[in-house]
């Protein structure tokens, strides 16, 4: 009896010990993991700046403009002339029918 | 006594006699066992042990800081838009006594960086009395790449950081810039160096009231003003009057502060808060409101100002003679020296430097930048000195303190501090009340007369009712006595819009020729600015006409 408890005991103790060290040995790991992932947030980060200058830079006004200007005679673009303002009137006649009246022709004679 | 038992002693001798060759083996891998469990045990109680009491020798400190952390934060405008950020970058190391021939390294790496001097590197490369050389800073990940492509033994990496300027020369002089260690050196990157720091630690962003859109506006109006009316210089702010907020300060000529160190050093001056000059006749508003607040005239009163002013010997006189009757009016829309004078003379040396004061002339403003300069106030020696002072003369100021001084015609006769920090939602905004609503309201009403038929017209933009001031202050000659007329301060100064103000311009250009004044060169400047930057501020304009 008294050889079995001292067998029981020292299982016992191998099994705290062996479980101590694999919960410890995870931890450890799981911590290595996590700080590998900081990192990787951290390097995320960096190019994620890098890129916000690059994209404020592709915006900044001075830039867009001369891109406007560059483009302007291929575009045909101008601002547009007081002149090529519909009257208010003639505003709805212009639009396009809506949908569900399109489907009815009685609304649309 | 031991007993006899010589059947049981008869009866155990054959059998151990039988078992006695194996037993001794038995005995040893039972041993065996008992040792090798013994000696796991004792491992692992050590390493419980260890991993109990010391923890895990393999961990290291947990990180503390939050995951965007940098040494300086981003600025960024009003509306969120980036106008300064860190990012990562790397400087090129070698380990000398890894290098076995520098001349094949130093060839590599010129591929990728030509300007390197060859000499020069071969003689770091060699250096054997060094364990590590930094060879060039500030790479770019792409040109890092390159290098780590090219497979050379002994060259590294290091990390560090870089300061970035997205917008290029936009708003250069107000945002500053470091050098290659983050150490700030100009602007706000100085003026804000800790709240950056503190704001890069806590990976916030510094938020500035400046916006983008109208910096740039109002940077391509001072630029084409200054070059259209070669001057040698050129600055404008441009200031929401209730609560202080600077939306635009423009400097030129400007230059790119992520190249600060090519640009000329005169290109880096700060002009609006930087540069002092004697401001002219735009200080003539601030005359006539005194003389009003403290009873000296009335908005009824008629001046003749026909014949030249004498003061203490000297003659004041007008570029503009105004013949016949005189009112306030006219001294303002006409910009008359001598009605500035006769009112500054009724007020007295004492009251006008108390007005001074609470206007905020007499002081540096405090922009949240690297350097505001102090003005320069020479001492009131005689009643000239009184006189010239209420026409923009013995006084030098920046222009950003004049801005300052404008904010009373926005907030009911109180000023209040320019800064370049966006305010908050409901902040309380600080006021220094200079004069009555009844004497602004007057002021107001003369100044928008200056727009529509005095010497500003040119700043007038329909439907938007500028009200301001036009400035030609003569600069000192060569001789630093007397004043150059071909030597001009030329500006102009106002707030918009008249029947409900919010918002202060200043625009001035620096060594402007004789004959540009600041209703030639200036004031046209404000108008086209203002044309641009009303729709941004939620202002309408009638359009213009049609062109064909």
């Amino acid at each position: 009896m008294r050889r079995a408890l001292h067998i029981f005991m020292a299982l016992l103790i191998v099994v705290l010990v062996v479980g101590l060290y694999k919960a410890k040995t995870d931890a450890a790991q799981t911590e290595a993991y996590v700080r590998q992932l900081q990192h990787q947030i951290v390097d995320e980060e960096a190019d994620q700046r890098a890129l916000n200058a690059d994209i404020a830079r592709l915006e900044s006004p001075g830039r867009v403009q001369d891109l406007a200007q560059a483009h302007q005679n291929s575009l045909k673009l101008s601002p547009g002339a007081q002149g090529q303002a519909l009257p208010e009137a003639e505003i709805g006649a212009r639009l396009p029918a809506p949908r569900g009246a399109r489907a009815n022709p009685s609304l649309h004679p | 006594m031991r007993p006899i038992d010589p059947v049981g002693a008869l009866a155990r001798e054959p059998f151990a006699e039988i078992a006695a060759p194996e037993a001794a083996p038995a005995r040893n891998r039972v041993r065996f066992l008992a040792i090798s469990l013994l000696v796991l045990l004792v491992l692992l109680a050590l390493r419980a042990i260890q991993l109990a009491f010391a923890g895990d020798p393999l961990a290291e400190p947990h990180r503390t800081t939050p995951a965007a952390y940098t040494s300086r934060a981003d600025i960024v405008d009003r509306n969120g838009v980036l106008m300064a950020t860190t990012v990562r970058a790397y400087t090129l190391t070698a380990a000398p006594e890894l290098i076995r021939n520098p001349a094949e390294t130093a060839d590599g790496l010129r591929q990728i960086f030509p300007d390197l001097d060859r000499d020069a590197l071969i003689r770091k490369l060699s250096d054997q009395g060094r364990q590590l050389v930094f060879l060039r800073r500030s790479l770019t990940p792409q040109q890092r790449r390159a290098v780590a492509s090219l497979r050379l033994r002994g060259i590294d990496f290091a990390d560090e950081e870089h300061r970035v300027y997205p917008q290029g020369g936009l708003a250069a002089q107000a945002l500053g810039f470091t050098d290659i260690d983050l150490k700030p050196l100009a602007g706000v990157e100085r003026g804000l160096d800790d709240a950056i720091r503190a704001a890069g630690e806590e990976g916030r962003p510094v938020r500035l009231s400046l916006d983008v859109r109208i910096q740039y506006a109002l940077e391509t109006e001072l630029a084409a003003a200054a070059l259209g009316a070669h001057a040698s210089g050129g600055g404008a702010i441009l200031i929401d009057g209730r609560s202080g907020e600077t939306l635009a300060l423009a400097s030129w000529p400007s230059f790119d502060p992520n190249h600060a160190g090519d640009a000329p050093r005169e290109d880096l001056r700060d002009r609006v808060a930087g540069d002092l000059h004697e401001l002219g006749s735009t200080i003539k508003p601030f005359t006539v409101a005194m003389a009003l607040q403290e009873g000296r005239t009335s908005p009824g009163e008629i001046f003749d100002l026909s014949q030249p002013f004498e003061v203490d010997g000297s003659a004041i006189s007008d570029e503009n003679i105004i013949r016949g009757p005189a009112t306030l009016r006219d001294i303002l829309s006409r910009s008359s020296n001598i009605g500035a004078a006769r009112l500054a003379l009724r007020l007295g040396a004492d009251r006008q430097t108390f007005y001074l004061q609470r206007l905020g002339l007499l002081s540096p403003t405090s922009l949240e930048l690297a350097r505001n300069q102090a003005p320069i106030v020479p001492p009131i020696a005689s009643r000239r000195d009184i006189a010239g002072r209420g026409f923009g003369y013995s006084l030098a100021a920046t222009q950003a303190a004049l801005a300052g001084a404008y904010t009373v015609f926005v907030n009911n006769g109180a000023r209040v501090r320019p800064t370049l920090i966006a305010a908050a939602p409901g902040e309380h905004i600080e006021r220094t009340q200079v004069f009555t609503p009844a004497v602004t309201r007057q002021l107001l009403i003369y100044l928008r007369g200056v727009v529509t038929d005095g010497t500003g017209r040119a700043a007038d933009v329909p439907g938007l009712q500028v009200a301001g001031k036009t400035g030609t202050a003569e600069k000192l000659g060569e001789d630093n006595q007397s004043y150059d007329a071909g030597r001009n301060f030329s500006s102009f100064a106002g707030v918009f819009p008249a029947n409900d103000p919010h918002y202060v311009i200043v625009l001035a250009l620096d060594e402007t020729g004789a004959g540009e004044q600041g209703g030639a060169v200036a004031a046209p400047a404000v108008g086209r600015t203002l044309r641009r930057i009303a729709p941004m501020l939620g202002l309408a304009v009638e359009p213009r006409p049609a062109t064909r």
